[in-house]
């Protein structure tokens, strides 16, 4: 949580912009979160997403790829949310509370929250428009890229940790016999398959600036020791040399 | 009468002379070969952007109407992209080209909240890959850092500074599959301007790996004030790897 809030500092720092002219400390300004996107209830899928913005303007971009194709013969539509004010963690096996293989969009609640933006291709962004699938992206793969205003409840939960995209819409063939048969949790004219979570990453700090990753020790001259030896032997030999070639000369 | 023995003390002399000048020459040769010293990376060679991955698992099409149908490459990619796979923590990284073969441990962000480096122990002057980025082979941009030096000297990135676009990288998952990557690009970037959405953003598509050490020593401060950054993108899966 508190590297998040520091990730959101520079925010705050955008805010004196005297300060901000004075010391340029990145290229970038404002604040950066990333998150992996990894499957949920045995879905093939595989995503990241990073939210930037400065104050309540995020550019969020989402790709993810392996999820269901179809659905009744169309692409099939996968809503994807920013989660907010929950645990801030995607759900574990153990969320399933009613033992049917399927941790519906309901049982991961606690553990990413209720949903705080909708991540629609157009329109609504708010979460009335949660399950409206015709806003929604669709088909196996996406890469989607949007300019979203965030409400103050996401933009809160982003600076404390705490948010969370979820993308759902799994493949009815990957469930088991009873879940195949149960309905949304969310939409009851919809079957539980296609609302409940594919894909979850919680959102974190991009690391801040550079990577301090040495300390010079092969920058300087090293064995100094051995080079003084052989240079002070060879000046040695050498000075010899000549002064005996000065005597043999003379002489 | 004297000459004799002045010519007698002389040679010796001469040969202890000699003797002295050879011996202190190979030293100082010793001396100078064993200096080893960071690779330094060239400002800018190769593009960033990587085309996007050109079989979709599932074939379906980009839904957005804000998002361009596919990323623009601005430099075709040496090899083709390779379509992603599930995650899988990284255990083993190689790059021939540069004599690089690392065990690779996980490591997260430090208190500031810039990414932490290996600390003195046992993984020092190992790779160590950023656990809140992609594991290598997932969308989007894996990143392994690694010193270009220590305390103890010469590290395991040293010679990163010598990677080219084209050059392989090779990582072994813990789920036993070795993912293969193509360098696109070499970066080198001042430490106060680093660009943080560059490096760890960008395409989000094509699985991707990027390799950051340090660059640009600057004696004055004795601190390194760059950071070279490797990018490079997936472009071979091999699930039973042969090792040599």
């Amino acid at each position: 949580m508190r590297k998040v809030t520091r990730a959101l500092v520079p925010l705050a720092a955008a805010a004196v912009p005297f300060a901000l002219m004075a010391a340029p400390a990145h290229a970038d300004s404002g604040w950066q979160l990333q998150a992996t996107l990894n499957p949920l209830n045995h879905s093939s899928g595989s995503g990241m997403a990073t939210v930037t913005g400065t104050g309540n303007q995020a550019h969020v971009t989402v790709h993810w790829s392996g999820l269901a194709a179809k659905f009744n013969g169309a692409a099939y539509p996968h809503v994807q949310h920013i989660h907010i004010a929950g645990q801030g963690q995607c759900p574990t096996a153990a969320a399933d509370k009613n033992g049917d293989g399927v941790i519906s969009t309901t049982e991961g609640g606690p553990a990413y929250g209720g949903i705080g933006t909708t991540l629609s291709v157009k329109g609504d962004t708010s979460p009335k428009a949660a399950t409206d699938i015709k806003i929604a992206p669709g088909g196996g793969s996406t890469s989607y890229s949007r300019d979203i205003t965030l409400s103050n409840d996401t933009l809160n939960s982003l600076k404390a940790g705490t948010a969370v995209v979820v993308v759902h819409g799994l493949d009815p063939a990957t469930l088991s016999k009873k879940a195949q048969n149960e309905k949304s949790d969310l939409v009851p004219s919809l079957p539980l398959a296609a609302t409940s979570p594919a894909l979850c990453g919680v959102l974190s700090a991009m690391p801040s600036g550079g990577v301090a990753t040495g300390t010079g020790s092969t920058a300087g001259v090293e064995d100094l020791g051995l080079l003084a030896a052989g240079g002070g032997l060879a000046a040695l030999g050498g000075g010899l040399l000549v002064a005996r070639r000065r005597q043999t000369v003379k002489a | 009468m004297s000459r004799l023995v002045m010519s007698g003390r002389r040679g010796a002399v001469t040969v202890l002379a000699l003797a002295a000048l050879v011996a202190g020459v190979v030293l100082v040769v010793v001396a100078v070969r064993a200096q080893r010293s960071a690779a330094q990376p060239p400002r800018s060679v190769g593009g960033i952007d990587t085309a996007s991955s050109p079989r979709s698992p599932s074939g379906a099409s980009s839904s957005s109407p804000s998002a361009p149908p596919s990323p623009t490459p601005s430099v075709e990619p040496a090899d083709k992209a390779h379509e992603p796979l599930g995650a899988s923590k990284p255990v083993r990284i190689r790059i021939p080209a540069v004599g690089v073969d690392s065990k690779v441990n996980p490591l997260g962000l430090a208190e500031d909240g810039t990414l932490a480096v290996p600390q003195p122990g046992p993984h020092l002057n190992q790779a160590a890959w950023f656990d809140e980025s992609p594991t290598p082979g997932q969308p989007g941009p894996s990143i392994i850092e690694g010193h270009v030096d220590s305390e103890s000297g010469p590290s395991v990135f040293l010679e990163l500074g010598n990677v080219r676009p084209g050059n392989k990288i090779y990582v072994t998952r813990k789920d036993g599959i070795e993912v293969v990557f193509t360098v696109n690009a070499v970066r080198d970037y001042k430490k106060s301007s680093f660009p943080t959405r560059v490096v760890y953003g960008g395409n989000l598509e094509v699985p991707q790996l990027r390799l950051i050490t340090c660059s640009d020593f600057d004696a004055s401060i004795h601190h390194h004030v760059g950071n070279e950054v490797v990018f490079s993108h997936l472009t071979a899966v091999r699930r039973h790897p042969h090792h040599h």
